[in-house]
């Protein structure tokens, strides 16, 4: 007995240790947790696992039953709100994915197989199998765990659409069956108790608790693996494959690769340690993507808060495993380009850049993307855009060449004020209710632009601290919207009193959670001549005397600025004079219109509004100013650079 | 020895013709800017007095073609479908130029006057037309089987689309260095057209190629050189134009007096080839 217990000891130790290979003190409550032992068949393209998955009930009632995701269900046919949709077909008989439960049973040994069905809140579609129930035997008390041992069987879809095989090519993403998030009234402004768990759709997937992992997965010999979490030991299993074994802490979802034609690059920053997995031709560019994941980690560290892992794997996928590229599972992420994009262009960095930010706002923050999507993605790519222009050039952030350019920004504001579809609909919509086609230039783009001009009207500093303080309050808690928008008052009213009103809430209103669009525009300038009259009446006579001496001439100078769209913003308005004097106006720019008038001996030679381009949700800066002079060098040179270029087509192409 | 005499012959035979090639870059021109002088002022219009054309100044931000709105779409538009009318108004003429030339380096003694040049060019038209169409749709074919087939079959048997890149690279070189033959074909096939004034398509290709046994070696490589030659002056043009951001008004007069300038520099060594073939196509002391 006694030798049994020093037995138990020292597995106590160990697993302790075990436990806290990462953090000394969780980051997060983690109420739930995943230990899991699979292995990858790689002739059918399988992962089958056995899985213990812990939750604990955190609330103050019982809860009745449990609910998982099987996303890779959205692979299992083309009826699922997923493949349904258009956004993908199997790729031949082998390219359908699903997963599949063997045996379920809860920690009594208690088989909980017959109690299972699949349901579709979102959209209640019933071919839809990506989101499970299970009714429990007997009711999870409050502070109880939950334990449920699980083996399940994953096939993984193809051609790769987040996740899949593309050849001998792995992303293994959603594999595995993981717990929704059970809420708790109050949170997310939510009324009542109960699970939130939502189905596999095409535009978002993320919205989990964080959790610990240990993962051991067996797959060939020769390939080199992955994954969000830290690698704990490779060992050979003699027979032609190995076990690897990863763990993590504190992540919402864990995800892993592997593939025989990794290449790994390392690198550190701080205490990160940096591990990239690219092909033979994207090591031309490891440099640069090593350099734009430390772009990143430097400004948000600088500018929200710091980043709490020690580890960070980042991926770029082969072309044939492209579906895998541009997503993110917090602690590993995916970018794009393998090497093949010209060096002037800076999407495989801004793709690295913007992936590598959802470790902020989809990891730490794990706001609920199915619910709110701009709260991740454009919350994400805002601060992307701030790196990219920030660390590559502003105004040329994106593209730099001699004879073009574009900033990360602009090309973010030109998908929202080009789009036909931009009022269409609010910006608070969950995922998949956004009108077809609407998603990405509502969720990323119109929300990165009205944070722009929310900057602008803010002012950077508050900005950043709006961010650094929604950091500090809301990490690993799940914040929602209403949350973010709580921190902006505060912050906003704490650095400006009432200057911009009693909260934020009119800004919101109009740009969140309703659909105009903003455009000021100088409608009208004139400077008309005032001419001196006296006049003298005698009896019935009444005579003018007209005074009009050049040095005297006085003029009434008017500019007309219009608000001709339905959004209301205060605007700057910066008038210049043909003294060259110039005069800062400002407006509260809610009226349909508003006239500045000036009399004196001066004309008025230009106006702009917004001169220093604060407001970006502006949907047409052209009509923002008026007064430049006619000549227009740009346009001759653009005219003989056409000119240039016919000729020289034409000599080609005449034998 | 031979081949450098050669070259050196149909340099100055190109240079002599400066009056010809000022009349081409003259008309050329003109044509072009029938259609570049409204696309300016559309772009003139669509900003009207706006300070936003100060974001133009320093090369074209793309960021403000969302602002421009459905306008940029119908100036990109124009720009596009007038320029492809263009390159087909200018294939006409150019080919329509190459009869004059051709006769000016075969048949014409002593002087050789535009309006001789204009007579020749319309004289020898149609039967050009019919030689730089086939030949351009040869060099299409060849382009087809040397590139395309290859890398067709790369992207068949391998997912890496490395390979196929890597493929059509190799293949791109090889197809290229095919060209001087189809230039000669073609050339030699002008030459026979503007030296016995027969009008017959086929008959004056089946002498072109014919006339491949002549003096293969030093034909082809003085056509590959002139080529190379072409080739790196076009990439000088290419990257000055493009690289080119003048802001002010003359500067910009100046750039556009180096691009024209240049242009007639690649007429004269276009027409180089066509003096340096005649050159070589020719019994000694003809032509001159």
């Amino acid at each position: 007995m006694k030798r049994v217990s020093v037995l138990l000891l020292i597995l106590t130790l160990f697993l302790t240790v075990k436990g806290q290979v990462i953090f000394d003190r969780p980051l997060s409550p983690r109420v739930t947790g995943y230990d899991i032992r699979g292995s990858l068949n790689t002739s059918g393209h399988t992962v089958s696992g056995e899985m213990m998955a812990w939750w604990v009930n955190t609330s103050s009632v019982a809860v009745p039953d449990a609910m998982l995701h099987m996303y890779l269900n959205a692979f299992s046919s083309t009826k699922t709100s997923f493949a349904g949709s258009g956004h993908w077909s199997a790729a031949g008989d082998e390219g359908w994915g699903w997963i599949k439960i063997r045996s379920i049973t809860d920690s009594n040994g208690s088989d909980l197989s017959s109690l299972m069905k699949f349901i579709s809140p979102d959209d209640g579609n019933i071919y839809d199998k990506t989101v499970l129930q299970i009714m429990l035997l007997q009711p999870v008390a409050p502070g109880d765990t939950l334990r449920l041992n699980i083996s399940f069987e994953s096939k993984l879809p193809s051609p790769i659409v987040r996740t899949g095989f593309a050849g001998d090519f792995y992303f293994v993403a959603q594999w595995f069956p993981k717990f929704g998030v059970y809420e708790t009234a109050g949170m997310r402004q939510r009324e009542s108790d109960g699970w939130n768990c939502h189905q596999f759709h095409p535009n978002s997937e993320f919205y989990a608790n964080h959790s610990v992992y240990n993962v051991s997965m067996t797959m060939p010999s020769d390939y080199v693996a992955g994954s969000g979490g830290v690698m704990i030991e490779e060992t050979d299993n003699g027979d032609s494959t190995k076990k690897v074994v990863w763990r993590a802490e504190d992540i919402v979802d864990f995800a892993w690769t592997a593939w025989p034609g990794y290449k790994v690059v390392t690198d550190k920053w701080r205490g990160v340690d940096i591990i990239l997995l690219t092909t033979k031709n994207g090591l031309k560019i490891s440099d640069k993507q090593i350099e734009a994941v430390k772009f990143g980690l430097e400004y948000l560290d600088a500018n929200v808060g710091s980043y709490p892992w020690p580890h960070l794997t980042f991926v770029d996928p082969p072309v044939t495993g492209a579906g895998a590229g541009g997503m993110e599972y917090t602690t590993l992420f995916t970018s794009s380009g393998a090497g093949m994009v010209p060096g002037f262009l800076k999407m495989p960095e801004m793709v690295t850049i913007h992936e590598f930010g959802h470790a902020y706002f989809m990891g730490i923050l794990a706001s609920n993307e199915f619910e709110e999507p701009w709260l991740d993605e454009g919350v994400n790519s805002y601060w992307e855009q701030r790196i990219v222009d920030h660390y590559y050039g502003d105004g040329y952030g994106m593209v730099r060449l001699p004879f073009l350019k574009a900033s990360d920004t602009d090309l973010g504001r030109s998908s929202y004020i080009t789009s036909p579809s931009r009022s269409v609909a609010t910006n608070d919509l969950p995922s998949w209710m956004y009108p077809h086609g609407t998603y990405g230039m509502m969720s990323y783009q119109k929300t990165a632009v009205w944070l722009h001009t929310l900057e602008g009207i803010i002012g950077t500093e508050t900005m950043n601290n709006v961010f650094r303080e929604y950091y500090r309050r809301w990490s690993f808690r799940h914040p929602s919207g209403r949350d973010f928008i709580a921190v902006v008052n505060e912050v906003v009213r704490r650095e400006h009193g009432n200057r911009l009103g009693d909260d934020m809430n009119w800004y919101f209103d109009q740009v969140l959670y309703g659909s105009g669009t903003c455009d000021y525009k100088v409608l009208n300038v004139s400077n008309s001549r005032i001419t001196g009259y006296s006049g003298i009446i005698e009896g019935d006579t009444v005579t003018f005397a007209r005074s009009d001496r050049k040095a005297d001439t006085l003029y009434k100078a008017s500019i007309r600025i219009e608000r001709s769209g339905e959004v209301m913003l205060p605007v700057e308005v910066l008038v210049g004079f043909d003294d060259g004097d110039e005069v800062m106006e400002y407006w509260d720019g809610k009226a349909k219109y508003r006239d500045f008038e000036y009399e004196g001996t001066r004309k008025v030679s230009w106006a702009k509004i917004d001169p220093e381009n604060k407001i970006d949700m502006d949907v047409n800066r052209i009509n923002n100013s008026w007064g430049r002079d006619d000549d227009f060098p740009a346009s001759r040179r653009m005219m003989t650079k056409y000119v240039t270029l016919i000729q020289l087509l034409i000599s080609m192409i005449t034998i | 020895m031979k081949l450098l005499s050669i070259l050196r012959k149909g340099a100055v035979k190109s240079a002599l013709s400066y009056k010809l090639l000022i009349t081409m870059w003259i008309i050329t021109l003109v044509m072009i800017l029938f259609v570049a002088m409204p696309l300016k002022l559309g772009l003139k219009m669509i900003f009207s007095k706006s300070f936003a054309a100060d974001r133009l100044l320093n090369g074209f931000d793309i960021g403000l073609t969302g602002d421009m709105g459905p306008a940029f779409g119908n100036l990109l538009a124009s720009a596009t479908y007038g320029g492809f009318l263009l390159l087909i108004a200018g294939f006409l003429l150019y080919t329509f130029f190459a009869g004059g030339l051709f006769a000016r380096f075969t048949t014409a003694y002593g002087s050789f006057k535009v309006s001789s040049f204009l007579k020749s060019s319309a004289h020898n038209f149609i039967t050009y037309l019919g030689i730089g169409i086939i030949m351009f749709l040869v060099i299409v074919v060849w382009a087809v089987v040397i590139i395309g087939i290859p890398a067709g079959i790369t992207s068949a048997v391998t997912d890496d689309p490395l390979s196929v890149i890597t493929v059509s690279k190799v293949m791109v070189y090889i197809w290229a260095l095919g060209l001087p033959l189809w230039f000669l074909v073609a050339d030699h096939s002008r030459i026979w057209v503007a030296s016995t004034g027969t009008r017959k398509v086929f008959k004056a290709l089946g002498a072109g190629f014919a006339s491949l046994r002549v003096r293969f070696i030093t034909s082809y490589l003085a056509v590959l050189i002139i080529f190379i030659v072409n080739l790196i002056f076009l990439w000088l043009i290419i990257t000055f134009t493009a690289s080119s951001i003048p802001e002010k008004g003359l500067w910009i007069f100046l750039f556009f007096i180096a691009t024209q300038v240049m242009f007639i520099l690649r007429l004269f060594l276009k027409v180089w080839r066509y003096a340096t073939v005649s050159e070589l196509a020719l019994p000694s002391g003809e032509g001159q």
